[in-house]
């Protein structure tokens, strides 16, 4: 192989970098995005999906952890499935509703806990 | 019902051998098994079944159907007095794409179909064991797997250098979720086992602050078969198959 043609190999490859640079900070970008804030959890823009369960302080994680395998429940219903008070599952699930995670509904005297999909 | 993911901070640990490999073991003692591929970046539990699905569990996650449409009874004929029943990721490219392409949004609701699914396996299945496939690193499909598990054995290779990538994934993800977790080091080359074998997976107990489950010997043999074989049931008189059967009941413990 000439020196040219190495030349332009390397210059080639060189391209290819920063190509790849351009890309991995696109990608960086992409993900920093979509990484849940506390800013965000409050607006009400964040959805409750695995990530945003991650980020959540414990006491709230196991009680949202609870909606998600019940899909729509009481607090009754969640402290059975927490093995918690249900006075401390009410006050958690009204905390998770104030953050945009949960809605809730009245059906007859029960309230439900639900997420919005 | 005992819900396990195999998981592992990068491909190629051997993580669908160790699940395929811990269901026949299993099975074979008269347990009910439920084994779903989870991994759908990369499926590979087909490789080794060969299944004509209806339903794949893409299918299940994306709500055109139950769970149990997407489950194949792929233990028959296989000599076992329990049964393994296998849920399968469609390794079509457009299928591969469209998982990855997911939004968040999605991935919400895909958390509450598997957490869904758990409760209908065991209740219409009526399944002692639930065994997730998952997919290398942290996944929105692999950590949803988590989530939904009780017990987490995280596997890794002899050449996993990356100790500090994994140490944050199961302090970050493990530790948060609360599940048990233990470590498989596998393909440990066989002259560091018994000798420094012992001493490596001491030190990876001291960094990693959980247990090594068990430590499995690299076999060419069983490489050169490309995962086509169960080797707990083909070849049970194998280490790698005694290795697994040690590590079955040590993972039912968990």
């Amino acid at each position: 192989m000439d020196d040219d043609a190495v030349v332009g190999l390397l210059k080639k490859i060189n391209e290819n970098l920063e190509e790849l640079g351009r890309k991995m900070d696109r990608m960086l970008k992409v993900q920093e995005s979509s990484r849940p804030t506390a800013k965000a959890i409050s607006s009400g823009e964040m959805p409750l999906d695995v990530d945003t369960l991650l980020s959540l302080p414990d006491h709230l994680r196991r009680t949202a952890m609870a909606i998600c395998t019940l899909g729509e429940a009481t607090a009754t219903q969640v402290a059975a499935e927490t093995e918690r008070a249900r006075a401390a599952e009410s006050d958690y699930l009204n905390q998770l509703v104030s953050l945009g995670l949960l809605k809730k509904k009245r059906k007859g005297r029960d309230v439900y806990f639900y997420i919005e999909r | 019902m005992k819900t396990i993911s195999l998981h592992s901070y990068k491909g190629g640990t051997g993580k669908t051998s160790i699940a395929a490999n811990l269901a026949a073991i299993y099975a074979r003692l008269g347990q009910r098994v439920c084994l779903l591929d989870y991994d759908f970046r990369a499926p590979s539990l087909g490789v080794l079944f060969k299944p004509n699905p209806k339903f794949w569990l893409n299918d299940y996650l994306d709500g055109r159907c139950e769970v149990d449409a997407a489950l194949v009874e792929v233990g028959e004929g296989l000599g076992l007095k329990g049964g393994i029943f296998a849920g399968f990721a469609d390794p079509s490219t457009k299928a591969i794409r469209e998982m990855m392409t997911k939004d968040r949004a999605w991935e919400m609701g895909a958390l509450h179909r598997t957490l869904s699914a758990k409760r209908a396996i065991q209740k219409k299945l009526g399944a002692d064991y639930l065994i997730f496939d998952t997919s290398p690193g942290i996944q929105y499909s692999s950590v949803n797997a988590l989530a939904s598990s009780d017990a987490i054995a995280l596997v890794m290779k002899g050449d996993d250098f990356d100790m500090e990538g994994m140490k944050e994934m199961v302090r970050g993800i493990y530790d948060v979720l609360g599940r048990k977790a233990g470590i498989v080091m596998n393909k440990i080359p066989m002259g560091l086992i018994g000798g420094e074998g012992g001493g490596m997976a001491k030190a990876i107990e001291e960094e990693f602050k959980i247990p090594v489950l068990g430590v499995i010997s690299c076999y060419c043999e069983l490489m050169a078969m490309g995962g086509r074989s169960i080797y707990a049931l083909d070849r049970p008189d194998h280490p790698f198959s005694r290795a697994l059967e040690e590590l079955s009941k040590r993972i039912a413990e968990m």
